[in-house]
């Protein structure tokens, strides 16, 4: 358990990230009054950071953007309570992509966030910040989100464990909706455990959220010895010829483990990948679109003073205050939910999205437990390489939109470096099977070095 | 040339919950402003909505009433558009898939007599907030209590034939929404709102004229006002060669005019996409057994039935059936032992003036009042006398009727010898009139009647004076 | 599947997003690329006739009807950028603008 003062002062070295967006003076401040009343609990006095569209009563939630610039929520995620009835304390709150739309958090209005091991390169993203800043050794675990693999993808590029529960496992409730279909909070970590942890805190059942599963919270299992009895299947369409090979390699070291491991490896399709990223950008940005509706100007926020009419109101808040991923996004996404298009685009997303979800649960009822996939195409890019298509942006997420669209349960570890660079092995398990999932990490995450070179 | 009116209504109903349709805040009318919320109705980043499930139950009970099919699996869906008061940007309602679908309403036609109206839906959705122009100067002001609050949308096909038809049925449909106790329709208070869809066409055309949307009507009287308002706007343009142009018309009471709302140039695109947020709403079987075994018999049916079962008039059918409490009453009072027609006079009579005077409240119980009626009908107390007796019953809550009528020295005296003395006494005082009488004036006998009630005070039994005046004038 | 100045304009305007003139040749050239990206869905065999699909509970569950008041942290005063009197404000409405489907509160 560190101090208060230690965390500060890795907090304080890590600074040049920006990867945290509350001063660490605050921070620090907070923790003091925190640990004043924390309870007992099993995650007693870990600091815990917090990807900035948590609601949290702490700190300002400004989602990375300056149409929330300077609020404060007048009530916490159901997450945050039960953080801290588990013990835990705060830590601030972590840069991310503006309303965790983007892989990079370079969209976010408050600067992007480097790096951890190089400084001209992105953390990824929407959750970079928390990868960022839990690579940096600063706090054990952070919360982000996942949408479409912000968890996930930034978990990989940084070197740390990166879970998405399945949808419905974690109340949504205080999360700042993006696509609320695919929305889920996340938990970065330093280790499986860590991350686990965490997550068996924050999960249950939530009467404020209609779509939380009534389940009991989470339980860690145990860490196996070994994985005889494992199915585990490797999708070719994961691997497709021009997968960078530093990260294929990697990724076969590991299915090499596997097997020592007593895993019995099998090759499986899921052949409506391919069409997963659009699906999502279709989805996705249709229920932003909506979601992000209620930024207006009237009941929080900023007020940009001097218009004359309610039009104008609307229009200056969101036109100032949003930035141009975001407004892309909303444009897309209202598009594609307006009249005469909503059937050819939104519709057949959704049904498109069935059909991903069927892909899955073929695979998985033919005897297989848990899928293995490399968790990004390629290590961290460089910062600006993907700015000017945002297509190209899209396709970072190739590997880790399909759980979201399927609202299955998804956990990256570190597998290796690529000159340097981390490089993020994906297991895929069906609903609610965290806790394979989980056993399977563990092992993973003792028998392979997640920072040896490949 | 001859026209033809169509409108059709889309009336808006609050459901009579204790919390509101998406989170618990209250719904308790006329609170200070911006007090009864919280997170999710005032739409605040990471906020999420959960159902009431009472006001599911009631909507299910006005789609029963109003005998629409029950769609057991309905969907909520988003209604996206900007407007101060829709704290979130959208509006949570039902679109393709809504909760009811294809009933009907039986009313009166003032013009066609017996009518069905056809209920194309209801579903259910959130309240908007309130916006206040001039409160605040130069400012329009927000007030999100009523944000959120339950609402029941229930859509007629383009049924109606006139604006009084349009009123006969909101009057309808009122009836059976309280008799149901699903909602108070107030449409002072904003619990009731009704839009219309107007258009007119040549009489014997098939076709349907282009419609406009009439909105802001807030009274039962001014729905006929603004929809004969519309509809000779219509006539009156297209009689001169013009066209009616699609659009929102507003009525505005003080002018006594509909106008144009300055609207924008596109129609509306709502956007309409299934709640992300919220599962598909399923009813459980369970709740359509129940609310289907807890509909009331409804008005129309009570008011039929008190016509064959009790041999009530229909105008007197229609009073009692007016109010679900005064039924209940004069029901109550022939089962306990009363006739159906002196039941019905003195509940439309005595009872409800009673009531008007306090507030509603029925002061004296059903048993009591057989039995006041029974008094009357044996003779032992008169018609008038039995109405005093009432009134003593009503303010003292309490009393059995023969002894507040003995205690009020009331009983009728049916005893022959005292009757007797005071025919004696009456005739003996009148001598002119006993001698006209003789002579033939016959109708001098309700003179003679009336001076033995007075002389008597009200005791003597008025069946059988005249019998004995008679008599005794030897006529 | 390119889409057009005009339909992104209009699109804005749905979306009460303002574009400047000087952006909207590259933003109509960048919405046409993601759409017709996101387009190569509508080729896929199936997508016409399988249900949609949605994660979560199968169906809802129902809150009961009682009042509970939330308390909040801060109040809709300390939060809102405009607030007199216990209501919030905007820049006066024209009482015929636009308004709610749920019936419009004209005075």
């Amino acid at each position: 358990m560190t101090s208060i003062a230690e965390t500060a002062s890795r907090l304080a070295g890590a600074a040049s990230l920006n990867a945290l967006l509350t001063p660490i003076a605050e921070v620090e401040a907070s923790l003091t009054r925190q640990a004043e009343r924390a309870p007992a609990g099993p995650l007693a006095g870990m600091p815990v950071a917090v990807k900035d569209n948590i609601c949290t009563l702490e700190y300002t939630t400004s989602c990375g953007s300056r149409i929330l610039e300077g609020f404060r929520s007048p009530f916490e995620a159901t997450a945050i309570t039960r953080l801290k009835s588990a013990g835990a304390l705060i830590a601030g709150k972590t840069n991310c992509d503006e309303f965790a739309m983007g892989s990079s958090t370079e969209h976010s209005a408050f600067g992007r966030t480097l790096h951890p091991l190089d400084a001209s390169r992105v953390p990824g993203g929407s959750s970079g910040g928390s990868a960022a800043l839990v690579a940096a050794g600063a706090v054990p675990a952070a919360l982000g989100s996942e949408t479409g693999g912000s968890v996930r993808q930034p978990a990989s590029f940084c070197g740390v464990v990166g879970i998405k529960p399945t949808y419905g496992r974690v109340s949504r409730y205080g999360l700042v909706a993006f696509g609320s279909s695919l929305d889920q909070i996340g938990v970065c970590g330093r280790t499986v455990s860590d991350a686990a942890r965490v997550l068996a805190a924050i999960s249950g059942r939530d009467p404020m959220d209609s779509t939380c599963e009534d389940r009991d919270p989470f339980q860690l299992p145990a860490p196996p010895e070994n994985l005889q009895g494992f199915v585990i299947g490797i999708p070719k369409e994961y691997f497709p010829p021009d997968l960078d090979p530093g990260v294929r390699r990697a990724c076969e070291r590991v299915i090499k483990v596997l097997k020592d491991l007593g895993a019995a490896v099998r090759d499986v399709s899921l052949p409506h990948t391919p069409y997963a990223i659009p699906t999502y950008y279709i989805i996705a940005p249709a229920e932003a679109s909506s979601n992000l509706a209620r930024y207006d100007g009237v009941r929080y926020g900023p007020r940009f003073n001097g218009v004359p009419d309610v039009r104008a109101l609307y229009q200056s808040t969101r036109g100032k205050g949003f930035g141009p991923e975001v407004r892309r996004r909303i444009l897309v996404g209202t598009y594609v939910l307006s009249a005469g298009y909503y059937d050819a685009y939104y519709r057949r997303a959704q049904r498109m999205r069935a059909l991903i979800a069927q892909d899955f649960r073929n695979v998985f009822d033919r005897g297989v437990d848990l899928l293995f996939t490399p968790s990004t195409p390629t290590p961290a890019f460089k910062a600006g390489e993907k700015m000017d298509d945002p297509v190209a942006m899209y396709l970072a997420d190739i590997f880790t939109v399909t759980a979201n669209l399927a609202g299955i349960p998804g956990i990256t570890v570190p597998i290796g470096r690529v000159d340097g660079l981390p490089v993020g092995g994906q297991l895929l398990a069906p609903q609610f099977l965290e806790d394979e999932m989980l056993e399977a990490a563990f092992t993973l995450e003792r028998a392979v070095p997640g920072t040896d070179e490949v | 040339m001859s026209w033809e009116t169509v409108i059709g209504l889309e009336t808006h109903v609050q459901l009579r919950t204790r919390s509101k349709m998406f989170c618990g805040c209250s719904t308790a009318f006329g609170a200070p402003p911006n007090t009864n919320v919280c997170p999710v109705c005032l739409g605040l980043p990471g906020a999420l909505p959960t159902v009431n499930g009472f006001a599911i139950q009631l909507a299910v009970r006005a789609a029963l009433a109003l005998r629409c099919e029950v769609h057991l699996r309905s969907v909520f869906a988003r209604k996206n558009y900007f407007y101060p008061d829709l704290p979130k940007g959208y509006q949570i309602s039902q679109y393709e898939e809504p909760l009811a679908t294809d009933g009907q309403l039986a009313y009166a036609s003032p013009g066609r007599g017996a009518v069905s109206a056809t209920i194309v839906r209801l579903h259910v959705e959130e309240d908007a907030g309130k916006s206040l122009h001039d409160r605040v100067p130069k400012s329009t002001a927000i007030d999100l209590n009523r944000s959120g609050v339950p609402l029941a949308e229930i859509v007629t096909g383009p049924d109606f034939r006139s604006p009084q038809e349009a009123r006969a049925y909101l009057l309808a449909l009122k009836e059976v929404l309280e008799y149901a106790d699903i909602s108070d329709c107030d449409m002072e208070k904003g619990s009731l709102r009704v839009d219309a869809n107007v258009s007119v066409r040549q009489m014997g055309a098939t076709a349907l004229g282009t419609k406009t949307e009439v909105k802001n009507i807030n009274s039962f009287a001014y729905v006929e006002k603004a929809l004969t308002l519309e509809r000779d706007r219509q006539i009156a343009t297209l009689e001169a060669g013009g066209r009616i142009a699609q659009q929102t018309m507003l009525f505005d009471a003080k002018a006594n005019a509909v106008r144009p709302q300055r609207s924008k140039e596109e129609s509306k695109d709502y956007r309409y996409f299934p709640e992300p947020d919220l599962p598909p709403l399923v009813v459980p079987e369970l709740w359509l057994a129940e609310e289907r075994a807890a509909l009331p018999e409804l008005p129309a049916a009570r008011r039929e039935r008190f016509a064959t079962h009790y041999g009530i008039p229909a105008q007197d059918a229609a009073v009692l059936v007016q109010s679900r409490t005064i039924a209940d009453y004069f029901e109550a009072t022939v089962a306990a032992g009363a006739e159906a027609k002196p039941a019905a006079n003195w509940v439309m009579g005595e009872v409800l003036a009673d009531a008007k005077d306090r507030a509603g409240t029925l002061r004296v119980t059903p048993e009591r009042l057989a039995r006041l009626i029974e008094l009357v009908k044996d003779g032992t107390v008169s018609n008038p006398a039995a109405k005093q007796v009432f009134g003593a019953m009503a303010v003292n809550g309490h009393g059995d009727p023969r002894a507040v009528a003995e205690r009020l020295g009331l009983i009728q005296v049916a005893d022959a010898g005292a009757l007797t003395g005071w025919v004696e006494e009456v005739i003996a005082g009148h001598p002119t009139e006993v001698a006209r009488y003789r002579k033939g004036e016959t109708k001098l006998l309700p003179f003679f009647v009336g001076q033995v009630m007075k002389v008597s005070k009200g005791k003597a039994d008025p069946t059988r004076v005249p019998t004995l005046v008679k008599e005794r004038l030897g006529g | 599947m390119s889409v057009s100045r005009q339909e992104v304009e209009r699109i804005a305007r749905l979306a009460e997003l303002y574009v400047d003139d000087a952006a909207l040749p590259a933003l109509t050239d960048q919405m046409s690329r993601i759409l017709d990206y996101v387009s190569q869905i509508a080729a896929v065999p199936g997508t016409e006739t399988v249900q949609p699909f949605l994660p979560g509970p199968v169906a809802l569950r129902f809150r009961d009807d009682e009042v509970r008041p939330v308390t909040l942290a801060l109040s809709p005063a300390q939060i809102a950028p405009a607030f007199k009197d216990g209501f919030f404000l905007v820049p006066r409405l024209e009482a015929f603008d636009a308004g709610a489907a749920g019936g419009d509160d004209v005075e």
